[in-house]
């Protein structure tokens, strides 16, 4: 015991002994001198005079010694004891910690959980050497308030030798080529860079050597490099691989290095990824010599050290200005430069933001609750503490008592939401919708663990204090007159009330916006997609391209696969597109209106592209509108065609038939092809569920074939018949085709909205947490009134009152808590929900249902909370409530 | 430390009383000041170990018995004045009292002969 105190002691002291250490040798110095000076005054000599005032003052460093030691643990022992005495209370009354503690718990974990999302995505720095210097480089046109498109290869070249601002620039592309020879063939996830990429980035490989200058010259021996998941999961992590050989789109590429796992190109979620030079891809190369200006290349830099985004961004504006002379289809194109950490996040960080306020108010009322709970217990204990303090214990002295008790709740409730927040984060993490750009894990860390700490410190303290006011303004005279009778003051029943109402509001808006991200989400649902996807499934099927190299080989190839599946029980309604709508990216494409005036500069019309076989439009079940639809009969040699959608021909042809109308466009390089009108086609919604159909063009796959297409089946087989029939048909035809990505098209519409899902469950969670715990705090309230006013009950009773008068009394009482914390929630919402409107689909963030059924529901909750304690109330004996006490 | 201390707590209680009692008769004062009324009131209690009383000082300072500021002492140096607050001056109240009634009962007590008992 001994050697213990004196260690915890040693602890204790560190943080007054600087402070009291000060005053000590401060005083002691003033003291000596003084007496000093009276020895001088009293005639000694200077020496004897000083030596005298230290003897009579004593050890020095024993009286100092003695006084920390006693403060450090006096200070101690009054917390242990205090410590003790909590443990005490709280085991004495299992049913209230018990309580507290979950209620605390699910506050802290939730926001646990949630913070280590944040933490994994917003607050984490990128994986890179200095993310701070990495920018993202775009083009946009600032007329058409467009912005966040690639760089074109003119514009990459002009900032990379032009620019002065970077010390580095890199652009790279992105698809998918077949890989063979290791297995099942595959699409593997390639990323095509310019030399710089990796020096840009600054990173060393796991193995070999990264690309150099010299492998992106034209000519040069192709070479990959490797990620190390596909090094693992497809090589064996062989240690020698540097050497060997990978077969991409039937071309051999020497394996130059592998890249450790937690390098990851932006953008770019896969584990399983290959990076080649741009100069070798099979695609791409071609696209920097192209005369004509496409915005297809994402690039990066890195700032020089002191360059500002600022003045990067006035740099790029003068390289732009010149380049715009240079070539003219750079008018009124503007290059954008943006921190590379802010693109990356850019969609998710609302969304993110908006859960980590939702679990913040869930944490509040769940302080509020706590808070109600403990100051209902300081009530009933009004009486231990006024004795306390008649027995001469300082108001600070109670305080601090108190707060032990409060801060041990809240180091248990903390705890426990540790571990819900580690458990769900373990559960969930797998669940994580696919758009979250995860660069680092979502796990619970130090960090997370850290921002536990202070949340339930914090919290402890937030509901700690209201038992501590209660207890300031107790007098303590008036409790001990008063008797055994629980008492309380008339503020501390305030502040339970203004908490119930505080609660009450805060479940307000919690609710309101998980209404209004379900009534949006169910809208998103509802949506009409404008074709039939029920008993559809599709599956990509890749032509390696340095075999199947031109539109011949690819057009002979889907020919014989559709005629095949055509043939084949059961898949005969079958058909190819590029791309498909929602599950692929749009391709937009610029048209041109033949027999129209010129358009101004700088201003051109685009519509969204497909390619597709004659059979799509019936498969999809997209209504013919006019005209015809494509037919076998529309080949490489007849006239081309095209067929639009009906938005298209409202936009542009408002009083003419657009039928026989000439459209120029196509997809580079048949960019100045004209093809003939032939039929309009229904909307539908290409891009996503949420967005608005816009102007769209069709061509026959036939005319305007590529190197892979979506098959797509109408069958009431499963996905899992049906694409091993197309995989089994594919690799008749040629084994080292990939068939991938077959799903069913209703998943994959599910899957679009998976993080719209994502957040409106979480919310909807929280929201429903935050009902639970108003209730319970509620309920709290209404009973504790109930059960103080026993004997006014009783008196009401004996006088003639009859028991509905009793219940509308009790239920009277909490109509007007709900009320006032209903107004209340209503106007904060109406301020928070603002926030929310970016994320709603087809409501206002003032959406009078919406708030309609928080109310209603909330009111209900809680009546049926006082309810409880109503019924209580109306069964009151008058003559046991007169007689006790 | 434990059975040094029951000593030490008696001389502190009676050395913090004197505090409180010498800072109500003079008003603000300095710790050599204090030290000095108390050498002159109590005699050598004090004159061997004048050290002791700033731990004290410093506690009641703590407990909030009494509050210091600087000031100029006499001679113009710098030195800290105590002075009573409200609580010090009830706590000074009370342990009078206290002290009083200890010290009559005691007294009362040691005058008690053993007729007084049959």
């Amino acid at each position: 015991m001994r050697i213990r105190e004196r260690w915890l002691a040693r602890i204790g002291a560190t943080s007054t002994r600087m402070r009291y250490d000060e005053r000590l040798r401060e005083e002691i110095e003033g003291h000596l001198a003084l007496q000093t000076a009276e020895n001088l005054r009293a005639g000694m000599p200077a020496a004897e005079a000083r030596r005298q005032a230290v003897l009579k003052f004593g050890a020095v460093e024993a009286i100092r010694e003695q006084y920390q030691a006693e403060v450090a643990s006096a200070w101690l022992q009054t917390l242990l004891q205090d410590l003790r005495y909590a443990v005490r209370m709280l085991a004495k009354s299992p049913g209230f910690a018990t309580v507290a503690c979950l209620t605390l718990a699910l506050g802290v974990g939730a926001g646990t959980a949630i913070f280590s999302v944040v933490n994994a995505v917003l607050l984490r720095p990128l994986p890179y050497v200095n993310p701070g210097q990495l920018v993202s480089l775009s083009e946009g046109r600032p007329k058409d308030g467009t912005s966040g498109d690639g760089l074109s290869w003119d514009a990459y070249t002009a900032l990379r030798e032009h620019s002065r601002s970077f010390r580095a620039v890199a652009g790279l592309a992105i698809h998918a080529l077949t890989l063979t020879g290791q297995g099942e063939p595959a699409d593997m996830s390639t990323v095509s860079v310019t030399p710089d990429f990796f020096s840009l980035f600054r990173v060393n490989p796991l193995l070999g050597r990264t690309l150099m200058p010299e492998d992106g010259q034209d000519g040069a021996a192709p070479v990959a490099v490797l990620s190390e998941g596909l090094w693992r999961s497809r090589f064996g992590a062989d240690p020698e691989i540097a050497g060997r050989a990978v077969t991409l789109d039937r071309r051999s590429y020497t394996i130059a290095g592998v890249m450790p796992a937690n390098f990851r190109t932006p953008f770019v979620g896969q584990t399983e990824q290959v990076w080649i030079p741009l100069a070798q891809d099979p695609l791409f190369s071609g696209w920097r010599t192209r005369p004509q200006t496409t915005h297809w290349m994402a690039a990066f830099a890195r700032l020089r050290n002191g360059v500002s985004i600022a003045a990067a961004r006035a740099e790029a504006g003068n390289v732009g200005a010149g380049l715009a002379q240079q070539i003219p289809a750079e008018n009124g194109w503007a290059i954008g430069i943006d921190p590379l950490q802010q693109v990356i996040v850019g969609d998710v960080k609302t969304p993110l933001l908006l859960l980590f306020g939702a679990v913040g108010l869930v944490l509040l009322i769940a302080c509020a609750n706590i808070a109600n709970l403990l100051l209902t217990r300081a009530t009933s204990r009004s009486r231990e503490i006024a004795v306390r303090v008649a027995l001469g214990a300082s108001p600070r002295r109670i305080a601090r008592q108190l707060l032990t008790e409060s801060a041990l709740l809240g180091w248990l409730g903390g705890a426990a939401g540790a571990l819900l927040a580690w458990g769900s984060v373990k559960a969930c993490a797998s669940r994580l919708p696919a758009g979250l750009p995860e660069f680092h894990a979502v796990r619970v860390d130090g960090a997370v663990l850290g921002f536990a700490l202070v949340l339930s410190v914090g919290a402890s303290l937030l509901f700690g204090l209201a038992p501590v006011l209660g207890a300031a303004r107790s007098d303590p005279q008036a409790h001990l007159r008063e008797g055994a009778r629980a008492g309380e003051t008339r503020g501390s029943r305030h502040l339970r009330s203004a908490l119930a109402v505080a609660e009450v509001a805060l479940a307000v808006v919690l609710l309101a916006g998980a209404g209004l991200l379900l009534r949006s989400f169910a809208h998103l649902l509802a949506v009409n997609p404008g074709f039939e996807s029920a008993s559809l499934v599709k599956a990509e099927v890749s032509l390696p391209r340095f075999q199947y190299s031109g539109p011949e080989q690819w057009r002979a190839f889907t020919d014989q696969l559709m005629a095949r599946l055509e043939g084949d029980r059961g898949l005969h309604d079958a058909a190819l597109a590029v791309p498909l709508p929602i599950l692929d990216n749009a391709v937009s494409l610029p048209f041109v209106i033949a027999g129209n005036a010129p358009l101004p500069p700088g201003k051109t019309l685009t519509a969204d592209f497909v390619s597709a076989s004659p059979q799509y439009f019936g498969v999809m079940d997209i209504p013919l509108l006019r005209g015809r639809v494509f037919s076998p009969g529309d080949t490489a040699t007849t006239p081309p065609v095209a067929l639009i959608s009906e938005t298209l021909a409202r936009r542009y042809f408002p009083h003419e038939s657009p039928l026989g109308r000439h459209l120029v466009f196509g997809f580079p390089p048949n960019n100045n092809v004209s093809r003939e009108i032939v039929g309009v086609v229904a909307d539908i919604h290409d891009v996503a569920l949420a967005q608005k159909p816009g102007p769209m063009l069709y061509v026959p796959f036939a005319q305007q074939p590529f190197w892979g297409a979506e098959i797509v089946v109408k069958s009431r087989l499963g996905a899992a018949e049906v694409g091993g029939a197309i995989r089994a048909a594919t690799h008749r035809l040629d084994p080292g085709v990939p068939v991938t990505n077959i799903e069913t098209l209703p998943q994959a519409i599910e899957a679009s909205v998976a993080e719209p899902r994502f957040r409106t469950v979480l919310l909807g969670l929280f929201g429903a947490i935050a009902l639970l715990l108003a209730a319970v705090g509620l309920y709290g309230v209404v009973s504790f009134s109930v059960a103080r006013r026993t004997r006014e009950i009783g008196l009401r009773m004996a006088l003639g009152a009859t028991r509905v008068g009793i219940r509308r009394l009790v239920l009277g009482e909490s109509a007007r808590l709900v009320l006032a914390g209903l107004a209340g929630g209503i106007q904060a919402s109406l301020i928070l929900t603002h926030f929310l409107s970016t994320l709603l689909f087809g409501v206002k963030a003032f959406d009078p249902a919406t708030y309609g059924c928080v109310a209603v529901l909330l009111t209900a909750v809680a009546l049926v909370a006082a309810y409880i304690p109503a019924r209580r109330a109306m069964r009151v004996d008058p003559m046991v409530a007169l007689r006790c006490e | 430390m434990r059975d040094k201390k029951p000593k030490s707590d008696v001389q502190q209680g009676t050395l913090a009383l004197m505090v409180l009692k010498t800072l109500e008769v003079l008003g603000p004062q300095h710790g050599y000041g204090i030290a000095r009324r108390i050498e002159q009131i109590s005699g050598d209690l004090l004159a061997v170990n004048q050290g002791t009383l700033y731990p004290v000082l410093l506690k009641l300072e703590q407990e909030g018995s009494i509050e210091s500021e600087w000031g100029a002492s006499e001679n113009n140096r710098r030195a800290r004045f105590y002075r009573l607050t409200r609580g010090g001056r009830a706590q000074l109240q009370a342990e009078t009292r206290e002290w009083n009634q200890t010290a009559a009962i005691i007294e009362r007590f040691f005058a008690a002969r053993a007729e007084d008992f049959s």
